[in-house]
């Protein structure tokens, strides 16, 4: 086999060199081969020459036709893939030169980010294709919940919706089965994809719809998603094509909106593959709505366990069709739904009850709350002011993405929107199902029955006032004058009897960090497990760290909050 | 009022005015302050329910002393006091006890987010919120004003009803909330329900809280109803002085500001009328109207700058700024020690947070030099020590390993080697002085030397380095010491710190951030007896400070040289 060999392509200037072997050095000895594309091999001299050009001109051959082929696909693609890559590269060019300018170099990664995504949604469309193509995808069945996978959807959509200023509005038809068999990943990819293209080709501050329907025959529910927008439209020519990859409407390209012309074969392939179907109706300059009808088999999910009849939840929420959902929903289960249309006015709800001595078994923080705070600052007003109150958030966001702020602000339950009859239901009853395995459905509520706590206090109106507390809780009560008292009656009791101490701790005779440390310094095996609570009013952050140090779980700022009390009681105890 | 809290209240005003000799003495002030809450205050508060009415009233009185519009003694402690009132009264279910509590703390805290301002948004909307949610649960008792008997309540409601406009950072309910108010006021039905309520100064009030949403005019978003009401209190407030003689330029320049919001007149006018405002008032008054023209107005003319990057380049306006902020700086300097209050403070809040540092105007690091060392007192003497225990630190790394700090960006190119340890001992020095500009920033003075601090009072102390990084990211001369501020109390190893997303910094800074959280770390801790200072400073080795450089300290000259300036008196720091 002859090692060195060069491509090369006659022209006016001379032969063009294409590429040629590391080695290759042209001389009188080369021998000239036209290839079937005009162009021409040169190899150098060799001993065998024919069987060798024979061969080498047929691997060329084969290889030039799979050129052809890619040529062809990269043809196609060679728009996409060079706008975002002239901007990653201009703009990286751009940045370097005005490095030591903040705003141009913030303004240029943006616009490589946004090229970038782009870039990385077009080669994940052709793999995607590719992989429907060739038959490695299949599709799965897995249990899931349709509002799950609605609340999925649109935590996807709504940043493209709210950059675009779009009005966004979905309608929950009739819904007869929430839980269903399907492949959830393909299923979004599919709602994703036509509520993305709506939000792209429609003008900004257009109006986009989404409805859901389910008709229900035997163990068959077939899925109705529908999505309609005012949009830029399509013609009839288009729509014809529409499912051929890289088709794109050519109103797109004036308007400027980027796409790999692959999202709606995907698409199409997806719902055949589903045993679905998927229809069009569109006009130029007025909009376009999209179908679908998808097969689904139904699953069967336990009822919740949870009664709601007799609760009373606080709704903060603005948007008046969510609030008759709610009243819907809730009122067949028997359960009382106080609405505000903002923290404020639940704030001043929650004052009308602590002093008509009603109270609230959960609230929730809904999406529309009309309030200058983030629903964070929201629920953590709520959490500091009524602490035992489970909080919970009804809301489109991502709940892993903040899930963390959302704890450390107090919400404790999450539910997604948008919700159903029986998602609402089954979420609201975990939320009491574990407030009341809490302890926290209402501040007395709780029951300690079988509890034992040991109160040490030595002024006689606080003991008074944390022995009428903790007598609701139907604890049972030991009480001590100081921390000798205290060490004494622990000292005294059997072993375990005792499950929280709440110890003052400026008390005569013996104060609480002495107690405590000589409680712990027993030789008992409840000695250092026994919860041991500091009642006192020193707010230095040195003497909550004394307390600790001393041994104690945690702090009760005096005078006693009942609602803060009953969170430490159930936080402990329960 | 009791023994114990006129003796607080003594020390605190001593503390407050710099009048202790050294820091030993500002130290046993502290402390006995400390002291005297354990010993007298936290027992009342720990036996409140029984407390009777003269102990209760005391308490008030305390708490009114330690707080008022123009000097803010000691807000923690006044929301302190205040807090636990509300909780009693709440478990006595007294409703007027509860309105009146609700109104106080609302103020508390309403006075104590002002040593926020200057931050963002995201840094303080949670304080901001608490705030107007305080002040919203005060309002909600108003569906009882026709039931409640006594006027004072009712003014506690409607007092709680109009501060919601000064406590919401949200402009759209500013104004909501001012026009509900409105309406009441001039309500005769509510008007002869409570007839000895200062009617016509809740209105006046009230007016001249809607007129300051006059910034809003021009964003656009706001009803016809929204700007018709806006304006209708502009008029109320500014016309009357508009056609004065003399008129008060405090009045004047927001009339001027909202015809350039309105497009009523244009920029050249509006700069025109501002520079004649500021060049009007002489350099050495310092009451309200003076600090006013000298202070506010060039800062509001840098902005217009900043806003207009096209007036960079005539010259005449960047001369004028250039001007302004000299006397500016003039006034400042040459205020009354003794007067300063907290007026004169939030001036100088804008200064740091907002002069506008461009070509043809003095640079911000002489500016904030000189002002931090006349008016920082104590946090700036300390933050020298800071910058004296740096700069020993690096000489000892860099005499052992020059090539440890050859990231810093400090060095133009071509230095002379043996110019490297000179830039670097005043880069350290200046590291060390500016890494605490927060606390000056966000006055925490108060919060520092008083007394011990609350737990509750922990969240905002922990702001102050990011209103450091704020303070001094934002101008070209004082970028370089940016990075160090903000990280000086993270920690090494990323897996913690103040900020909640902290990533450790990764600036070619981090050298010296590391000494800086040393240094600090070592100074705010100068109590300790040395063998424990360094116990504890190896405890934390390789999490929250860089072995790196701990690995300098041990039985040598370097940590002698280091406990000698921890030894010494931080208040005999030089001024420049």
């Amino acid at each position: 086999m002859p090692r060195e060999y060069a491509v090369i392509m006659p022209g006016p200037g001379g032969d063009k060199i294409l590429y040629r072997t590391s080695g290759f050095t042209e001389d009188s000895t080369c021998i000239r081969q036209p290839l079937s594309d005009g162009t021409f091999l040169l190899i150098a001299g060799t001993d065998d020459l024919e069987e060798e050009n024979r061969v080498l001109k047929t691997r060329l051959e084969e290889s030039l036709s799979a050129n052809h082929a890619k040529d062809a696909f990269l043809s196609s693609m060679s728009h996409d893939i060079r706008t975002p890559m002239n901007a990653i590269i201009g703009m990286t060019a751009l940045a370097g030169k005005h490095i030591d300018e903040k705003d141009r170099v913030v303004d240029a990664l943006s616009k490589i980010e946004t090229a970038s995504d782009h870039l990385l949604s077009l080669i994940n469309e052709v793999l995607d294709m590719s992989r429907i193509n060739s038959g490695v995808s299949v599709l799965s069945e897995e249990a899931f919940s349709l509002s799950d996978l609605l609340h999925e959807t649109l935590t996807i959509v709504k940043p493209l919706m709210e950059k675009k200023g779009h009005a966004f509005h979905t309608e929950l038809g009739s819904i007869l089965c929430e839980d269903l068999f399907g492949d959830t990943l393909r299923l979004r990819q599919i709602f994703v994809n036509i509520i993305s293209n709506a939000a792209k080709y429609t003008p900004a501050g257009g109006q986009i719809d989404v409805s859901i329907s389910e008709e229900l025959s035997g163990d068959l529910c077939t899925l109705s998603f529908a999505c309609r927008d005012n949009g830029i439209g399509m013609s009839k020519d288009f729509i014809a094509r529409i499912f051929t990859p890289f088709e794109r409407a050519s109103t797109s390209t004036v308007s400027g909106i980027e796409g790999t012309g692959l999202g709606m074969s995907i698409v199409k392939r997806l719902i055949d593959m589903m045993h679905g179907t998927i229809g069009i109706e569109s006009e130029e300059g007025k909009g376009t709505a999209v179908s679908i009808r998808i097969p689904l088999q139904v699953r069967e999910a336990p009822a919740p366990s949870y009664r709601l009849n007799g609760t009373r939840l606080m709704i903060i929420e603005g948007d008046e069709e969510l609030r008759d959902l709610y009243k819907t929903y809730l009122t067949d289960a028997g359960a009382e739904a106080v609405f505000a249309m903002s923290a404020q006015e639940a704030v001043s709800l929650f004052s009308d009850a602590e002093f008509s001595g009603s109270s609230y078994d959960a609230v929730l923080i809904g999406r529309s709350t009309g309030d200058s705070g983030s629903i964070f600052d929201i629920a953590g007003y709520l959490h500091k002011s009524h602490p035992q109150l489970p909080i919970v958030l009804v809301s489109e966001h991502n709940w892993e993405t903040i899930e963390y702020q959302a704890g450390r602000s107090g919400i404790s339950h999450f539910i997604p929107l948008p919700f159903f009859r029986k998602s609402l239901l089954r979420s609201l009853g975990t939320v009491l199902d574990s407030s009341a395995a809490e302890g926290t459905a209402s501040s007395a509520s709780i029951d300690l029955t079988g509890r034992n706590i040991l109160l040490v206090e030595d002024n006689l109106i606080n003991m008074e006032i944390a022995s009428e507390i903790l007598a609701s809780t139907n604890a049972g009560i030991t009480r001590a004058g100081n921390g000798q008292e205290a060490l004494e009656a622990f000292e005294a009791s059997a072993e375990g009897f005792f499950d929280l101490i709440l110890m003052d701790i400026q008390m005569p005779v013996m104060d609480g960090y002495t107690a405590t440390k000589r409680i712990r310094s027993l030789d008992r095996k409840d000695a250092g497990t026994v919860i041991i609570l500091a009642m006192t009013a020193n707010a230095f952050a040195e003497d909550i760290a004394n307390a600790r140090s001393a041994g104690m779980n945690g702090h009760l700022a005096k005078p006693i909050d009942i609602a803060r009390l009953m969170t430490m009681l159930r936080q402990y105890l329960q | 009022m009791q023994e114990y809290q006129n003796r607080y209240l003594k020390n605190a005003q001593e503390i407050s005015a710099g009048q202790f000799e050294g820091y030993d003495e500002l130290t046993a002030l502290r402390h006995e302050n400390s002291r005297l809450l354990e010993e007298y205050l936290f027992p009342v508060l720990d036996d409140l329910p029984s407390a009777d009415a003269g102990v209760l009233q005391e308490l008030s009185e305390f708490a009114a002393a330690l707080m008022d519009r123009r000097f803010n003694l000691d807000c923690g402690l006044y929301i302190l006091i205040h807090d636990a009132l509300l909780s009693l009264y709440r478990i006595r279910k007294d409703r007027s006890g509860v309105i009146r509590e609700l109104y106080a703390l609302g103020m508390g805290h309403y006075y104590r987010n002002r040593m926020l301002n200057g931050l963002p948004d995201r840094m303080v909307s949670s304080f901001h919120f608490e705030n107007e949610m305080i002040f919203t649960e005060g309002a909600s008792y108003f569906k009882y004003f026709d039931t409640i008997g006594d006027d004072e309540t009712k003014g506690y409601i409607l007092r709680c009803l109009g501060n919601i406009a000064i406590a919401t950072p949200d402009r759209k309910r500013r104004v909501a909330v001012s026009s509900r108010m409105l309406q009441i006021i001039q309500d005769d039905h509510y008007r002869r329900l409570a007839p000895s309520l200062p009617w016509d100064l809740y209105l006046r009030s009230t007016h001249q809280q809607m007129s300051s949403n006059r910034d809003v005019l021009s964003k656009g978003d706001l009803s016809s109803d929204e700007l018709a009401a806006i304006l209708e209190s502009c008029h109320v407030v500014f016309e009357p002085e508009k056609a004065a003689d003399d008129p008060n330029i405090r009045w004047l320049w927001p009339y001027y500001e909202m015809e350039y919001s309105l497009g009523l007149a244009d920029l050249n006018m509006t700069l025109y009328r501002m520079r004649h405002l500021i060049e009007s008032m002489p350099a050495d008054h310092h009451d309200a109207s003076g600090l006013y023209a000298n202070v506010q107005l060039p800062i509001y003319y840098g902005r217009l700058l900043r806003g207009h990057p096209e007036l960079k380049n005539r010259s005449e306006h960047v001369q004028f700024l250039a001007d302004a902020y000299g006397k500016m700086i003039q006034c400042i300097l040459s205020f009354p020690s003794g007067s300063i209050d907290d007026f004169f403070r939030y001036d100088l809040d804008l200064i740091l947070y907002d002069y506008y540092e461009t070509e043809g105007t003095p640079d911000f690091l002489s500016i904030l030099n000189v002002l931090f060392s006349r008016i920082g007192g104590t946090v700036y003497a300390r933050s020298v020590q800071t910058g004296q225990i740096m700069q020993t630190i690096c000489r000892a790394i860099y005499d052992s390993d020059p090539s440890y700090f050859r990231h810093l960006p400090v060095f133009p190119e071509g230095t002379a080697p043996e110019e490297t340890g000179d830039i670097l001992a005043d880069y350290a020095m200046q590291c060390g002085i500016l890494q605490d500009i927060g606390l000056f920033g966000m006055h925490m003075d108060r919060l520092l030397y008083l007394r011990e601090m609350f737990e509750d009072e922990l969240p905002i102390y922990r702001l102050h380095t990011e209103a450091g990084h704020l303070i001094l990211q934002e101008k070209p001369s004082t970028r370089l010491f940016a990075d160090t501020a903000l990280g000086h109390h993270s920690w090494y190893n990323g897996s913690g710190g103040w900020p909640d997303t902290y990533v450790r910094n990764g600036s070619n800074c981090r050298q010296m951030t590391d000494i800086a959280a040393i240094a600090s770390f070592l100074e705010e801790n100068r109590e300790l007896d040395r063998d424990t200072l360094l116990s504890e400073l190896f405890r934390y080795e390789g999490t929250r400070f860089s072995p790196l450089v701990t690995a300098y300290f041990g039985s040598n000259q370097m940590t002698d040289e280091v406990f000698a300036i921890l030894s010494a008196d931080p208040s005999a720091a030089p001024v420049s």
